[in-house]
């Protein structure tokens, strides 16, 4: 008899070992088997959220060109069919890219940055922008998922000084797979100088080919050195459009003039002296400046359009700011040339985010999440190319987050 | 006996239990990623001149360019082109031509995309139904315009002529105001066959100013002019006309440059004079003559300023209908009030943009009797395009069905693109 009940013993303690070794291998399997059904649903739900960005203007629907509060979010072009994106709506988005710019110094008033490089700014109050938790919120994944949006241009178009004097002009372009070869180039090059009292401007414009490579060289009867020049480049090949910018100034001792956009819904755009942004030491010199609005035409050329205090004179006393209005909803861009002590500079801001192909993030940072999906789409932005790029997780479930961060 | 039955259902459950490869988890839509690749590339048109040129062309080769640098660098893609051949109710499709960055396929899991592309020789005929009225464009060479800065009347009357001449049975331009004197007088001004002066519609391409035939000018001067405004609207009533204001304030002003040409309007503009806001008040009196037989003086400011309007539902649609695209938003500083549809017994019709508080930026006025008033309250400059979809949506012609016809050769007029993608390496 004990010899039986220890036989029923040892069977009874082998058969629970083995039910529970199996019950762990069908939860090792189960448990893979969920995680992928959560990460599949994740990539459809990211499919999902860019389709519904992209395929709807949102309500009202011209929130792009005015400061009405957003009851559905969207970024498609109002009456345009398809994936074609407002370049103004994309504008009132809260950059994640650059960082908040303080004006005044001390005034609490910050502004949304996205940076274009060098001699480039657009500004936009942040009490005017749309952050990431209100388009979260309207778009009904609040507290659910979570998402990045890149809408960035498919044909990138770099400009460089191949040569000084005379200046030469490198361009190269290509796509994220390849380089444009044989694109259509059409240039206009921005040179400052001083006939009377404000700074004027020169335009040299031209067409060119990209080579086999998708390189050109530009040359120009200027001195690359002493010369303070903007060039606007478009690249153009079956379809696709690219443009490119870049300047050149002689003085460099801060940032000159630097346009904000106060009153986005008016157009209305404060041209500033940079010692209310950055303090760069005495003596803090005074400019004289030349304003200039493009507006881009339906055949892409660039033509001024007549604006208010056009030229003037900032000092950081009693003249900090000059103030001018753009005309709402025409892309174009501002160029401002400024003279102080015998040097000049310019800078550049965009009117619509399409005229010179300035690339957007929004959205939250997916760091710290385990998994993430990601999705694209080639779209259209004021005839642009770009690619709009969706990087979307989980915040509720199993398995979504990893202490600590990657 | 019973580890047997568990491993045995284990393997069995692990071999069937068939999970997706992650590549088909975390992988982009390649669908829509082919399909959005394919309108980018045919923004222009480029991609559609492109599919019905020989293969030899260089815009293949640019297209492969274009495509290789839009794609990312992992993707292999095959754009192929199809004939799409019609005989009697079967359609076949026959490979045109075909370009690809992969020699040996595209692995063993692929998406497309397909894109109906229309040949450029083909021609769409879209005929509008006729509106029954005769169309007048004041094209008056003796007249000054307001509120029309960058244009002149004339050239407005040009362009309006080219928007709005299909729909109309006849249209008439009005050269001069002696001609415009003749028509208030009820008379035809020119030999066309169907030139009817009832229910016609009265097109004043002067923005805030009106033209005034010299004799007009010496009956009906009382008031600086609103008298004549009175005048009008009578007319609009009579004749059963339809009176469209294409910018800012309606008759605020009346130009005549040889009668008038001692007066100028306030702004320097000789040749015209400054009626003020009696003169819209006196064109309503006269639409509404039942009620206001008598000519009298009200220099009351009607019109608001509503700010940005925004397109209405109707116009939404009908915009795409008649493919007149004015922007959707608008500025408007000189809408009509809601109230003069009780006070002049008129109805506010097809209005263009939504009403703000009461304010109708863009509409026509119908008298309940006869006669109507098109006002566009929107600040200058004018954009006819507004003025042209406020009449249509108002009329509503039919566009009837469109009829295909080739006009060269026996090449196809339809071709399908197909752009298949996959990722290098695919499961």
């Amino acid at each position: 008899m004990p010899g039986a009940t220890i036989d029923h013993l040892v069977a009874t303690t082998v058969f629970i070992v083995a039910i529970l070794a199996f019950i762990s291998l069908f939860t090792q399997t189960l448990q893979t088997a969920i995680l992928y059904q959560q990460n599949r649903h994740v990539a459809l739900k990211a499919s999902d959220l860019l389709d519904n960005i992209l395929l709807s203007p949102g309500y009202p629907y011209n929130w792009g060109v005015t400061n009405a509060t957003l009851s559905c979010f969207g970024l498609q072009q109002p009456g345009a069919a398809g994936y074609v994106v407002s370049s103004f709506a994309l504008m009132r988005l809260t950059s994640l890219s650059g960082k908040p710019v303080e004006y005044p110094r001390g005034s609490g008033k910050w502004y949304n940055n996205i940076s274009l490089g060098p001699g480039g700014f657009l500004f936009i109050p942040m009490s005017e922008s749309i952050d990431y938790e209100t388009a979260a919120r309207l778009l009904g994944v609040n507290g659910t998922y979570g998402f990045q949006l890149d809408i960035t241009p498919i044909v990138k178009v770099s400009i460089s000084e191949h040569q000084a004097n005379p200046l030469i002009l490198k361009v190269e372009v290509s796509g994220p797979g390849f380089p444009l070869s044989g694109a259509a180039l059409s240039y206009y090059l921005y040179r400052a100088y001083k006939t009377g009292q404000y700074p004027s401007i020169e335009l040299f414009s031209g067409t060119a080919q990209a080579d086999s490579a998708g390189v050109a060289y530009l040359n120009f009867p200027l001195d690359g050195v002493t010369e303070t020049y903007t060039i606007v480049l478009y690249a153009r090949l079956s379809g696709l459009l690219g443009v490119g910018h870049y300047s050149h100034r002689t003085f460099t001792r801060g940032a000159g003039v630097m346009p904000f956009v106060v009153d986005y819904e008016h157009g209305k755009v404060y041209l500033a002296h940079s010692w209310d942004v950055h303090d760069q030491g005495t003596p803090v010199p005074d400019y004289k400046f030349n304003s200039t609005f493009y507006i881009l035409t339906e055949e892409f050329e660039f033509q001024p359009w007549p604006i208010a205090n056009s030229t003037g004179m900032l000092n950081y006393g009693s003249k900090n700011y000059e103030v001018t209005t753009l005309p709402v909803a025409h892309p174009g861009f501002l160029l401002t040339t400024y003279w102080v002590g015998g040097e000049y500079g310019m800078s550049v801001m965009p009117w619509g985010i399409g005229t010179l192909s300035v690339s957007v993030m929004f959205g939250d940072n997916p760091a710290g999440n385990v998994w993430t999906a990601t999705d694209l789409r080639q779209v259209s932005v004021d005839m642009m190319a770009y690619q709009a790029r969706i990087i979307c997780w989980s915040l509720k479930g199993y398995q979504v987050w990893k202490p600590g961060g990657w | 006996m019973v580890i047997l039955i568990l491993a045995v259902a284990f393997i069995a459950a692990t071999l069937y239990a068939v999970l997706p490869s992650p590549r088909q988890i975390s992988s982009p839509s390649l669908r829509q990623v082919a399909l959005t690749t394919l309108q980018v590339l045919d923004t222009e048109k480029a991609l559609t001149e492109t599919v019905f040129k020989e293969t030899t062309d260089q815009a293949w080769i640019d297209l492969q360019i274009a495509l290789s640098a839009t794609l990312p660098p992992n993707i292999i893609y095959n754009l192929t082109a199809y004939d799409l051949v019609q005989i009697g109710n079967i359609v076949t499709y026959s490979k045109f031509h075909t370009i690809t960055n992969s020699k040996g396929g595209t692995g063993t899991y692929s998406e497309a995309a397909s894109y109906l592309v229309t040949s450029t020789n083909v021609t769409f005929t879209i005929a509008p139904q006729k509106i029954s009225g005769t169309l007048y464009i004041l094209n008056c060479s003796d007249a000054n315009g307001w509120w029309i800065t960058g244009y002149t009347s004339q050239s407005l009357a040009a362009d309006l002529r080219n928007l709005l001449s299909p729909y109309f049975n006849t249209t008439v331009m009005v050269q001069n105001t002696a001609q415009l004197g003749s028509l208030l007088n009820g008379n035809k001004i020119s030999s066309l066959p169907h030139e009817n002066v009832a229910k016609a519609v009265i097109l004043n391409t002067f923005g805030e100013a009106v033209p005034i035939p010299s004799s007009y000018a010496d009956m009906y001067y009382q008031d600086s002019y609103a008298r004549y405004c009175y005048e009008l609207g009578k007319r609009t009533n009579q004749y059963n006309w339809t009176w469209v204001s294409i910018v800012g304030y309606p008759f605020y002003y009346v130009s005549n440059i040889v009668k008038l040409s001692a007066s100028q309007n306030s702004w320097g503009i000789y040749g015209m004079v400054d009626v003020g806001p009696a003169g819209l008040n006196s064109f309503l009196r006269g639409l509404d003559v039942e009620n206001y037989p008598s000519y009298s003086y009200n220099g009351a400011w009607i019109t608001g300023s509503p700010g940005v309007v925004y397109f209405s539902a109707g116009a939404s649609y009908y915009s795409n209908y008649y493919g007149i695209y004015p922007s959707p938003y608008q500025t408007a500083t000189r809408t009509l009030p809601s109230w003069i549809q009780g006070t002049y017994h008129t109805t506010a019709m097809a209005s263009v943009f939504n009403p703000v508080s009461g304010w109708y930026a863009a509409a026509t006025f119908k008298h309940t009797g006869t006669g109507a008033l098109t006002a566009i309250g929107l600040t200058r400059i004018p954009d006819i395009r507004v003025t042209a979809l406020a009449l249509l949506m108002y009329y509503r012609p039919t566009l009837y069905k469109s009829k295909l016809t080739l006009t060269s050769g026996e090449r196809p007029t339809q071709r399908l693109v197909v752009l298949q993608l996959s990722q290098q390496g695919g499961s």
